[in-house]
């Protein structure tokens, strides 16, 4: 579909008040909400050229439905990225990944995919187009409008093209995992997050041993990327086996090649379903406490004897829980008091992945955000006929 | 009866109504507006949503300030009202060092908060050259940038969340990394057209391990912004990338004694933070680099007197113009890195061909240049003059592909430029996230938005 077929299904769907589903790569469709039943399917997908790439200046411009992992391949010719850090990034599109807003866990080092987003052009459910920000790199005219529909699940307007602020790709990438014995986790996670030299993520991993490299010790396993200069990077394994040694872990493997598809299958990691027999929560949080509660939802999960695999982000605080049985009849009779419970814990806790007729009887986004009125309002505003992913987003916008 | 209302509600020492106490009010760093009807001083948010509600009820239009700092008009009232000065909200409210974040009241200093919050080890980012004064909500409020924005990002990249008062009184909490539509991107530069930050959460950033500064020296702006692209196009990103030209470093150095060399036609001031492996390789490399797109002299300032001392001098660049001009204007815009050379070559054409004095100190790493035009206002040919130049220095922002600001803001004095960058549908966008917080207009009225023709909604 062009831009100009797109333009022209909206402003029909908008006047006889149809409405769309709107999808990319369809790779987070069971983050959030269930889509409901739509009378219109539109695919970003044939908005797939890299529009431009201004690599002396380290700006790029892009339509939305490119694939990320395309998107790298083409900016990385001049040796440059996005850190756009989504699951299946061979299938998931740019837009898509910035409309669901989704938090990737090297952004603590680099910055938020949003952060990096210097513009964009949106069609809104009008059937106009509405343009914000521009190719430079900072922009205090006017509204920055782009930041309110990245991470709106395309419920404002449908985002056609984005324009980013580049980075030089690191010099070197590697991976160290480590076992952890029993009674060591928690002094390895803060002698990981203290580290002089940042990592540029780091995760404490309990389970999801078929998706990802290595085995679990007693207390799981760390998983840490580096990303730097040749000489930070070494100093960093140097600095990082010593102080994990400390912490009494006495081995840590190092992975340099293949380290990029090892992190990718992290990120694939968190929403990673077993058919109908899992559903994966995620809470964000400070990293601070990051750990206690990813033990205190994994407990809540065993007290009702579901399988738990967990996936704690250590720098930026977030916790994947998944949880699961081994057959689909006894998993959806214990989930019921099990999300009562976590939901209990942790109340803004939101469903990242899971068959839809499990995640329909759950309630996908978890506590409406302090600021829903506001919310409501905006979608009142930008699409009043609700035609825009009715249903989709939070608090049933 | 309204002053009697303000002074029930928050007290008769937060409300001050006496014309020698008001005047200060209707002054920004730009401008002059009109004299407000009453300065509040709340010292909480509660404080703000009572006299919020009660300016809503005798109809009284609204101006978050900060400072009085600002370089386009946005805090001074445009048409009396209510000013809300923050100077007794101004603590720190919580320091999280674990998560490296603070909860912070909008009258916090800039510069403040890095020094407060230096023991724990950690330092606030975003560093405009207000810093010393400028305030955090009014950072907010034009999403400030600063030199080491061009590694760390301007403002928006460092607030977690916002705690603000809209129009109706309403409390109204965000929170960036939540579920649910980014309020607070939307929030922050809004100019306080939205609502009135009464907290904000911030980030902050550990104190890097090593820092270094280095200038370089060129016979001329144009070689110097070529070095700017050599530097940028070689995947090097410092954490500052600022450039002076022959006036700006005389000015200057004549008021700092800093070390700048004034026979120098243009300095690059380099600033590099993190480890210092790397920055000894950062090192070898910028000065090749610089040199061979034509730096004719290089220096690394060897111990932390000589980089705070060329900082002083970049910091205080716009306060030395005064010795050689009683006035000057001081343009924002940015264009594409590579677009350095045309835009600054516009500056000259703009100011040569009026006989006006220009300096140009600013975020060559960025693009966002900042010429210092000067003049005297008692002049009413060079008043006019300057704002023509003004206008045309804009202009060539924008046909480069550009913007019409970079980090003051559009405030009273690009209102009306506003469209040269954006459709009316894009500004019917905005219009509709203001009809959300603050449908009848009565928050900072008649600034960012022009007025008339075409976006008439949009006031």
């Amino acid at each position: 579909m062009t831009l100009d077929d797109l333009r022209k299904t909206v402003a029909d769907c908008n006047r006889e008040r149809r409405t769309i589903d709107l999808q990319g790569g369809n790779t987070l469709r069971a983050f959030g909400a269930p889509q409901p039943r739509a009378d219109v399917t539109i695919s970003t997908n044939g908005l797939s050229e890299l529009l431009t790439h201004e690599y002396h200046d380290l700006t790029c411009s892009t339509r939305s439905g490119i694939r990320v992992a395309d998107f790298a391949v083409q900016i990385a010719k001049h040796g440059q990225f996005v850190p756009i850090d989504v699951p299946q990034r061979r299938k998931a599109t740019v837009g898509g990944a910035l409309a669901s807003g989704w938090l990737g866990p090297r952004r603590h080092f680099y910055a938020r995919a949003r952060d990096l987003v210097i513009g964009s052009q949106v069609l809104l459910a009008d059937g106009t187009m509405a343009s914000a920000g521009g190719m430079v790199v900072k922009n205090v005219s006017g509204y920055d409008m782009t930041k309110l529909y990245i991470g709106s699940f395309g419920t404002l307007g449908i985002i056609t093209q984005l324009n980013f602020k580049t980075l030089p790709l690191p010099q070197r990438r590697r991976v160290l995992i480590a076992k952890l014995p029993e009674g060591t986790r928690d002094r390895a996670a803060a002698q990981v997050t203290s580290s002089p030299v940042t990592p540029a993520a780091a995760f404490c991993i309990e389970g999801f041993r078929k998706a990802i490299d290595g085995e679990d010790g007693i207390d799981g396993r760390i998983y840490i990327l580096l990303e730097g200069s040749e000489t930070l990077v070494d100093r960093a394994t140097r600095d990082l086996r010593s102080a994990l040694g400390r912490a009494g872990v006495p081995e840590t493997t190092i992975l340099d090649t293949g380290a990029g598809e090892s992190f990718e299958r992290i990120l694939d990691a968190s929403i990673e379903s077993v058919g109908e027999r899992s559903v994966t929560y995620r809470d964000l949080g400070m990293p601070g406490d990051a750990l206690a509660r990813g033990t205190a939802l994994r407990d809540a999960a065993n007290r009702h004897e579901l399988f738990t695999d967990t996936l704690v982000d250590m720098m930026n605080g977030d916790v994947f829980l998944r949880v699961s049985e081994r057959d689909s009849r006894a998993f959806a009779e214990k989930l019921e008091g099990c999300d009562d419970e976590i939901r209990a814990l942790r109340p803004r806790s939101v469903i990242a992945a899971g068959d839809a007729p499990i995640r329909a009887s759950l309630n996908s986004w978890g506590a409406d955000p302090p600021a829903i009125e506001k919310m409501r309002a905006l979608k009142a505003q930008f699409d009043p006929n609700r035609i825009l992913n009715p249903g989709r987003f939070v608090g049933g916008i | 009866m309204l002053v009697q209302r303000l002074a029930d509600a928050l007290g008769p020492d937060a409300v001050k109504t006496q014309p020698e106490d008001l005047s200060v009010y209707a002054f920004d760093a730009y401008s002059q507006g009109q004299m407000p009807k009453a300065v509040v001083l709340p010292a909480s948010t509660l404080d703000v949503a009572a006299a919020v509600k009660i300016a809503r009820e005798f109809g009284e239009p609204i101006v978050a300030r900060g400072a009085g700092t600002g370089l386009c008009g946005g805090a001074v009232p445009a048409e009396g009202g209510i000013v809300f000065s923050f100077a007794r909200m101004n603590r720190i409210l919580e320091l999280d060092v674990r998560n490296r974040r603070a909860r912070v009241q909008p009258g916090l200093v800039n510069l403040q908060l890095s020094e407060q919050t230096a023991r724990a080890g950690l330092f606030y980012a975003p560093d405009p050259s207000s810093q010393k004064t400028s305030t955090i909500g009014g950072n907010i409020g034009t999403n400030a940038g600063g030199p080491h924005c061009l590694s760390y990002g301007t403002t928006v990249n460092h607030v977690l969340g916002l705690e603000i008062v809209d129009e109706s009184g309403e409390v109204v909490h965000t929170t960036v990394e939540d579920s649910g539509y980014d309020l607070t991107g939307a929030l922050v530069g809004s100019e306080g057209t939205l609502g009135i930050v009464c907290s904000a959460w911030v980030r902050l950033l550990r104190s890097p391990e090593a820092v270094r500064v280095w200038l370089a020296g060129f016979p001329d702006v144009e070689t110097a912004s070529a070095g700017v692209s050599a530097i940028i196009g070689a995947g090097i990103v410092p954490t500052a990338l600022e450039m002076m030209d022959r006036l700006a470093l005389q000015i200057v150095e004549a008021a700092f004694h800093a070390g700048y060399p004034t026979d120098a036609g243009a300095v690059l001031l380099v600033e590099s933070a993190g480890f210092d492996d790397d920055l000894q390789q950062y090192e070898r490399d910028i000065e090749r680099i610089v040199r061979d797109a034509g730096a004719t002299s290089w220096r690394a300032a060897r111990s932390q007197a000589e980089r705070d001392a060329l900082w002083a001098g970049r910091k205080g660049a716009l306060g030395a113009t005064g010795r050689v001009a009683p006035n000057y204007y001081i343009q924002d815009v940015v264009v594409p890195r590579t677009k350095l050379p045309q835009a600054l070559e516009a500056v000259e054409t703009a100011c040569d061909s009026r006989g006006i004095r220009v300096a140009n100190v600013f975020h060559a790493g960025d693009g966002n240049l900042h010429p210092l035009l000067m003049y005297d206002r008692s002049e009413p040919k060079e008043v006019a003059a300057v704002i023509d130049a003004g206008n045309d220095i804009l202009q060539a922002a924008v046909e480069l592909g550009g913007t019409i600001s970079g980090e003051h803001g559009i405030g009273y004095e690009k209102r009306g430029t506003l469209t040269r960058v954006f459709s009316t549908q894009d500004l019917a966008a905005m219009a509709r996230v203001r009809e959300v917080f603050d449908p009848r207009r009565m928050l900072n009225p008649e600034k960012i938005f022009p007025a008339g023709v075409g976006c008439g909604e949009v006031r």
